[in-house]
């Protein structure tokens, strides 16, 4: 229900009717901060990325042709709005000492302020343990509803192909968890 | 593949004792869509705890960046007013009303050409001419009354004004009008367009009705002065009602006294 109603609004916003987005982004904001949140544990820059996909579906809102999820499309912009900030950062050369120090300081301020429960601490932990791929994949889970086949598209692979991956993902996630509880 | 075998797969595998080769074959039947990843209970337990993990939410600063975006782009598209001003529902009055100026240039054209070849008194052709310019009329005036801005649908009420003899569809169209519009302004001209046709009863008696839907003081006080240019009795009823509302401001409650007291 909520998918027919986010095509249509983006197939009003394709139409010119910009104040359509508006409501797209009320109901896409968190999940997409919580997804890029997820993935850099930098607040300030997820919210900057979180702007910039809305900037680019504004701006590329003349290839949305309301046949697939709007949802499934947005992350698609999403995952390559990530991609694209931490390939030119890396050309950049910014991960500098300070920048890692800003970020630890503000993931402890959000830790101690969101994650009071230990287990989900200990979650949280060892999910920012995981590759990056294997972070992505869960995160898109999360936020994607377990829908495996919208995540193939995402990925550009095979729904059997998204379930081996979250599969050998959760595998690790459950390892790494194992060995914090044990040392925590 | 049996289901035995699977059963003991997954239990090897949620023990912690599932060989290379074994995890292997997991995957596969999860791939073929055999297994699913709920049916592994560590993994599923994981993962119902990553679905409950809580994220922060994004600082109120980040609404107002991109409602502010928004308006930049929003401003950005102004230009392209101009394909909205091409487009059918905009421009069919536009077309209309043009079209209607063009048959009444060449209307008064031929009307003024001069007399020696103005034989005939009366030429069909121009009758013609003249039923089409009124049907014209009629169907940008009902068009601007349905689609317009307020600006267009006074305009429209006001093309009435214009026309020799309204039509029953344009008379009951601005009774509509004077009825359900949002506009006291266009209630208003609508009232003042159909007292030339008052004389006609059924006009009337809509006018009569009418007064129970207007809540605006300044219509109110119109229909009642032309209830007395009418001296029509039958709207002393409506009128009363009017006076007994308590929702009715005193002024106006005195000159609906005043007008009741000369129709009786």
């Amino acid at each position: 229900m909520n998918s027919l109603g986010d095509n249509a609004l983006m197939l009003k916003v394709k139409d010119g009717d910009l104040d359509k987005l508006g409501l797209l982004f009320e109901r896409y904001r968190k999940p997409l901060f919580g997804f890029f949140y997820g993935m850099n544990k930098d607040a300030p820059l997820s919210e900057d990325l979180v702007q910039n996909v809305f900037f680019r579906i504004l701006k590329y809102r003349y290839l949305f042709r309301g046949e697939g999820d709007f949802k499934t499309w947005m992350f698609h912009i999403a995952r390559n709005v990530n991609h694209d900030h931490f390939r030119k950062m890396k050309w950049k050369g910014k991960d500098e000492l300070e920048d890692w120090e800003e970020h630890l300081g503000h993931h402890e301020n959000r830790q101690t302020e969101f994650q009071h429960d230990e287990e989900m601490q200990i979650l949280s932990l060892a999910l920012d343990r995981l590759p990056e791929d294997k972070r992505e994949i869960i995160l898109l889970s999360k936020f994607h509803d377990k829908k495996y086949r919208e995540i193939g598209e995402i990925l550009g692979c095979t729904e059997g192909a998204v379930k081996v991956k979250v599969f050998r993902a959760l595998q690790e996630l459950k390892e790494v968890y194992k060995k914090l509880e044990k040392h925590l | 593949m049996d289901n035995g075998h699977i059963d003991r797969l997954l239990s090897r595998l949620n023990t912690g004792v599932a060989t290379a080769a074994e995890r292997k074959e997991i995957e596969d039947l999860i791939e073929a869509g055999i297994v699913d990843i709920a049916d592994i209970k560590t993994l599923d337990v994981i993962q119902t705890k990553v679905a409950a993990l809580e994220m922060p939410a994004p600082s109120p600063a980040l609404d107002a960046r991109f409602y502010t975006m928004l308006a930049k782009q929003k401003q950005k598209q102004r230009p392209s007013r101009l394909r909205e001003f091409f487009s059918w529902p905009q421009l069919a009055p536009r077309f209309a009303m043009a079209s209607v100026a063009l048959i009444l240039g060449l209307a008064a054209g031929y009307l003024l050409r001069s007399p020696s070849a103005n034989t005939n008194s009366r030429d069909p052709q121009i009758d013609a001419l003249s039923q089409q310019v009124s049907e014209l009329q009629e169907m940008m005036m009902l068009s601007l009354l349905e689609n317009g801005s307020t600006t267009e649908r006074l305009k429209a009420v006001s093309l009435t004004q214009q026309m020799d003899e309204a039509s029953k569809k344009v008379t009951s169209a601005l009774i509509h009008t004077l009825n359900n519009d949002a506009n006291v302004n266009v209630r208003l001209a609508a009232l003042d367009a159909l007292k030339p046709y008052a004389s006609d009863s059924s006009v009337r008696e809509a006018l009569v009705r009418s007064i129970k839907n207007q809540e605006s003081p300044l219509v109110q006080v119109s229909l009642a002065e032309l209830m007395v240019a009418l001296q029509e009795k039958a709207a002393v009823k409506e009128f009363e009602r009017i006076v007994e509302s308590e929702k009715t401001p005193e002024p106006v409650k005195q000159r609906i006294r005043e007008s009741i007291d000369v129709l009786i």
